[in-house]
């Protein structure tokens, strides 16, 4: 590694310039649309792709709150391109929010079809999500769904763009174009002689390709310099010397700073308020009702925050239950025939086993949960002379953009999201309320520039949570072998709470226009996140059941990493281990036996090798292996602990996923990392608990989840066996908590059956 | 009495309006200064996003009032941590990746860099109890710890040769 | 203003100082009960006052024991836990004061100022903030308090190995009064139960206790 003065010049330009006209040739391939634009001084050679005279850009759509999403984009292009991505000249940028960047795999997580099915009717739908993704330009980041969407689309875009200047090169040179090799942004002709790709831009523009670029076409992995290798993220410099710029960071002239205050009791209104100090400090033009809530302006970030905090609010009461012991009430009252909303699993006759057997049976919850990214929500807005500018870090601009345009009445062409990069999200930026609320205070002060900033409190109190959800499970064994598995599961509905917030009509929320729609609209409908995690699991159980019941709607609820997989995991792990245990089985060998999908039985088997499964540990200490499966990943994990006098300590994880293809062998140790102390975390101390209407825990004092000390060793394997490459930020969630929760059984015996554990059992 | 507070961030003095006297630092840095690599967090010195270095010690930023400050407290933040340990840690910190988000690696750096001037060699407990006051949504403590052993050892190696 | 009033002002100045340095007058307090003005049984319940503000979580949280980790307790907390953090103060400081560990001192979060909002980390309250500073820090371990009975305390309180040399109520007594810890304990910022009594009364407590000979429960 070069010293720090030399990696920190390469510097990455990470902001939004706006696509300007010009001309426009477009070429169809593997059903999306390849744009060629050429303008006075700039070109672009398909979407992603620009080329000026200071160099070449490479267009990230996917947004990055963390998971390495501009840097795996842009090596996807740079591969086939045949460009450095450490060269000065080559730029990365999210570029600005179009339909054309649509996301076509992120919809098909909705879908009732396991991701290991691939039966003619689960193919089909898939296709016709992606379709429709196209036409409603669906721009979204999310569900682990970067990678999958973007590995063929952005390959073949950078092949796509190679080939136009190869043909370029050999229109100038009138050699044969098969004679000329491409390297580090230049064509190279035989005798030599090199043509840079910057001044070759605006010929290549002009050019027609001739044939179709396909998948064939694209470099085997055998000869790629970039992917399957260890890159260098391209925002790694910025983000270890304080230099890399995220939403709350803009500073420009003469900007000034907000903060608001909304109802804790979501979506509540406010009935009355007294701004009177607030008023004599910044005058009362800069004191401004917004909806559910006050805003001010003043001079700093702080002053805004005391000022928003001094004025006395009445606010109306909770929609809603008022505590989560009502709401958990709620909940146990659900498991009903009105209420039952899917059985995408029922295998075998469960009713008839679990008549005949002993049964097994435990209740399983885990409660709502915050996203809380260390970066609270913030936008920064201008509205003057008919245009709106939004620089703020989101998954959905264009959801924004059709918002903002609702809002203010203005067309969305005179609209413009610049999407920044985000400190963390975990899907909390997949809702657009904290811009709406900016939006709301550029409305009341035309021609002001102004960041509006969260504050922790605010930001902990008007999440939209992750939903509690409560299982009844029963099960059967039988001869040493699980018999019957059945896991009725209650929640929220995530999908139909968040769509309802969208400006964008989705399926199943109005009339569906086609037939295509109206197969997704239906399959919407049958709410598959309520038992995600669950009832896609590929083991072959004779008599296994899991249903789904929705309880009618209270608090908001939304995304939360691994949506409705981080607590059905939980439960369908967790109580396939008690099974297991019920029947004396080997926990792993037990699983191994059950699942029928080869891909995970070797996930299994590898994480059992990892861990050295069936060796004696110390007293004390015990042993649990996990698995889910989700987002298409499968994810195996085992985790030890030890009793300690002063609690258990989380000694070591072993994680296995299969992802198909690793793009980045570096980045996806620190997601997989990641999501396991994410799962460890939360599922050792977090909840989000409610009282009167409002969130009880406002920081993180009472919302800690991991700290350093209390991180185990953690030992990674990403298996490459599946057919279908898949996105990792999400996965290798869910199996942490019930690997953390039968290691603390196997460790004292104590069979916990809530989230999160320190309610029944004290950690170090 | 003064009717200004003046503080000395990387070496240059600020003269500050009296009325700032009750604001935290770390607003004065953000929202004055322009300084945006010290991050605002949770406010209440639970997160240490905003740890920057008083004459050479750990401090949270976002609760330490300018108005404690006098002109002879030297702050430094993270954009000027430019000692031979601050530099080794941030280059241990690009070997390694240990950024994610990135948004709380400039108060980890700062806590790194303040613990390795203090203590050369640190063990896993001494890493433990000085780094575990900042917080990581991502999940790099892993990698924090490697790194924090990475800059040791390569600092250790400067001095000996 | 003229040279020889400056030199009054100074001399004044010089001479208060003095005076409040050498005296170190306690105002919480005008006059101290006589010797066995108080019967035994009253001091007792004295003593029984003292103890419950001695045993409140404002005061034993941080007069913890050798393994030199605080506690926190607060209507957010539930039962009383271990600070968060994996805090300790190994360190040992001036008179036996634990300041915290090498490079993560408690005065990294816990500032001279008094954190307004519910749950940030309390600083010593300086009203004007040009006194003195205090960095914020854990008593000697000698003095540790929490967990312990209510004999334990009044033992260990009025034993001058094991109290930093006070040999009489009195002097406790002014300890009370200048400590400027012991006064966050009664103004101890948001959302944070304030030590009962008053520290006014809680002097006034000692001195009787002191008066009736300090005496100390079975329990």
């Amino acid at each position: 590694m070069g010293n720090l003065a030399a990696i920190t010049r390469r510097s990455f330009l990470i902001g939004s310039v706006a696509i300007t006209g010009g001309m426009l040739i477009g070429c169809q391939s593997k059903g999306f649309s390849l744009l060629q634009r050429k303008s006075k001084d700039k070109t672009h050679l398909t979407p992603y792709i620009r080329i000026d005279q200071t160099g070449i850009t490479i267009i990230t759509p996917r947004a990055d709150m963390g998971q390495g999403a501009y840097s795996v984009q842009a090596a996807l292009v740079a591969e086939e391109l045949d460009v450095e991505l450490d060269d000065d000249s080559i730029q990365v940028d999210h570029g600005p929010p179009k339909p054309e960047y649509f996301n076509g795999k992120v919809l098909s997580e909705l879908l009732p079809f396991a991701s290991t099915d691939n039966s003619k009717w689960a193919v089909r739908l898939r296709n016709f999500t992606e379709g429709f993704s196209e036409r409603i330009g669906l721009f979204m980041t999310g569900g682990s769904s970067t990678v999958a969407d973007a590995h063929y689309k952005l390959r073949l875009t950078g092949a796509v763009a190679r080939q136009l200047l190869i043909m370029a090169a050999a229109e100038r040179s009138k050699v044969h174009k098969n004679k000329l090799k491409t390297e580090n942004g230049h064509v190279l002709l035989p005798d030599g002689t090199k043509y840079s790709y910057v001044e070759l831009a605006p010929e290549a523009a002009d050019i027609k390709l001739s044939e179709e670029i396909k998948i064939d076409d694209l470099k085997l992995k055998s000869n790629c310099r970039v992917l399957g290798k260890p890159m260098q993220r391209v925002d790694m410099v910025d983000k270890c010397t304080g230099k890399q710029k995220y939403g709350i960071d803009i500073n420009k002239d003469g900007m000034l700073y907000a903060a608001v205050r909304t109802n804790p009791r979501l979506g509540g209104k406010i009935i009355s308020y007294d701004a009177k100090f607030a008023e004599s400090i910044v005058g009362k033009d800069k004191v401004i009702p917004i909806s559910g809530g006050v805003g001010v302006i003043a001079d700093n970030t702080w002053q805004a925050f005391e000022l928003v905090d001094s004025i006395d609010i009445k606010w109306e009461d909770a929609s809603y239950p008022e505590t989560s012991y009502q709401m958990w009430e709620e909940f146990e009252n659900s498991f009903t025939p009105w209420r039952k909303k899917n059985r995408l699993k029922n295998e075998g006759n469960v009713k008839t086993a679990l008549e005949q057997g002993d049964v097994v049976e435990a209740n399983y919850r885990v409660p709502y949960l915050a996203h809380a990214p260390l970066e609270p929500m913030n936008a920064t807005v201008l509205l003057e002379d008919g245009r709106l500018d939004i620089w703020v870090g989101t998954q959905i601009p264009l959801f924004v953009k059709s918002v903002a345009a609702k809002l203010t009445g203005l067309s969305e062409d005179n609209i413009h999201v610049y999407v920044e990069v985000m400190g963390g999200s975990f899907g909390r930026r997949l809702e657009d309320d904290f811009v709406c609320q900016a939006i709301e205070l550029a409305k009341a002060r035309p021609g002001d520039l102004i960041k509006m900033t969260w504050s922790r409190e605010e930001d902990m109190t008007h999440d939209f949570p992750r939903t509690m959800q409560l299982a009844k499970a029963r099960g059967v064994v039988n001869n040493g072998k699980v018999e019957a598995m059945d896991l009725k599961i209650a929640a929220l509905s995530t999908t139909a709470s968040q769509f309802s917030r969208t400006t964008i009509s989705l399926p199943g929320l109005r009339m569906p226009i086609s037939i295509p729609e109206a197969i997704i609209a239906n399959a919407l409908r049958k709410d598959v996140a309520l038992v995600s995690g669950a009832w896609d699991q590929p083991f072959s159980i004779p008599n296994y059941r899991v249903t789904g019941y929705k309880v009618p709607s209270m608090v908001p609820v939304s995304s939360w990493r691994s949506v409705g997989a981080s607590g059905n995991g939980f439960f369908h792990d967790c109580f396939l281990d008690e099974l297991i245990h019920a029947a004396g089985a080997d926990p792993l060998e037990e699983r191994i036996r059950l699942c029928s999908h080869s891909v995970s039985s070797k996930v299994l088997e590898k994480v059992g090798e990892m861990s050295n499964w069936g060796s004696a540990l110390p007293a004390g200490s015990g042993r649990g292996v996990a698995y889910t499966l989700s987002f298409g990943v499968p994810v195996a994990e085992v985790v030890e602990v030890t009793n300690t006098a002063k609690g258990i300590k989380i000694d070591k994880a072993y994680v296995v996923a299969d992802v198909g293809k690793v793009l980045d062998p570096v980045n996806i140790e620190n997601q997989m990392m990641g999501g396991v102390i994410w799962g460890l975390g939360h599922a050792m101390n977090a909840e989000l608990t409610y009282k009167d209407g409002k969130a009880e825990q406002t920081n993180f004092h009472a919302y800690e989840c991991m700290r350093m000390y209390q991180t185990p060793e953690i030992e990674i394997c990403a298996l490459e066996n599946a057919d279908e490459i898949r996105g990792i930020g999400e996965p290798t969630v869910p199996p942490a908590a019930p690997a953390l929760a039968n290691a603390i059984f196997a460790a004292t015996g104590q069979r916990i059956r809530e989230l999160p554990l320190n309610k029944h059992i004290k950690f170090i | 009495m003064a009717d200004y507070v003046e503080i000395n961030v990387n070496g240059v003095r600020h003269r500050l309006d009296i009325r700032h006297k009750r604001t935290p630092l770390l607003w004065i840095l953000r929202d004055e200064l322009k300084l945006t690599g010290t991050k605002y967090g949770c406010g209440i010195a639970q997160c240490g996003a905003c740890t920057v270095h008083i004459n050479g010690l750990s401090r949270r930023s976002c609760v330490t009032e300018v108005g404690e400050l006098t002109e002879d407290d030297k702050v430094i933040t993270i954009e000027a941590a430019d000692s031979t340990i601050a530099k080794a840690v941030k280059e241990s910190w690009v070997q390694h990746q240990v950024a994610q988000c990135g948004y709380c690696q400039s108060g980890q750096i700062m806590s790194a860099t303040a613990l390795l001037s203090k203590n050369k060699n640190p063990t896993d407990d001494d890493i433990d109890r000085v780094m575990s006051g900042n917080l990581c949504r991502c999940g790099t403590y892993p990698l924090i710890r490697k790194a924090i052993k990475t800059a040791a050892k390569s600092l250790t190696e400067a001095n000996n040769g | 203003m003229k040279v020889i009033e400056k030199k009054l002002v100074f001399l004044v100045c010089f001479f208060m100082f003095v005076i409040e340095g050498f005296a170190e007058k306690c105002e919480l307090y005008d006059e101290i009960p006589a010797q066995g003005s108080i019967s035994e049984k009253q001091g007792h319940e004295y003593w029984a006052k003292i103890y419950e503000v001695f045993s409140h979580p404002r005061c034993t949280n941080c007069h913890v024991g050798a393994d030199n980790i605080p506690m926190w307790s607060g209507p957010s907390y539930g039962v009383t836990r271990p600070h968060g953090m994996n805090v300790s103060a190994p360190v040992i400081g001036a008179h036996g004061t634990r300041g915290g560990s090498d490079s993560f001192e408690c005065s990294s979060c816990h500032t001279t100022t008094n954190n307004t909002i519910a749950h940030g980390a309390p600083g010593v309250y300086n009203e004007d903030m040009d006194g003195e500073k205090v960095s914020w820090v854990l008593p000697p371990v000698d003095f540790e308090w929490f967990g312990k009975t209510s004999k334990e305390v009044c033992e260990q309180v009025k034993d001058s190995k094991r109290n930093g040399g006070k040999e009489n109520a009195k002097e406790i007594a002014d300890h009370l009064c200048h400590d400027k810890f012991i006064a966050w304990s009664w103004k101890p910022g948001a959302g944070r139960e304030s030590a009962p009594y008053s520290l006014k009364e809680n002097i006034a407590d000692v001195l009787a206790w002191g008066a009736a000979g300090m005496p100390c429960p079975e329990y």
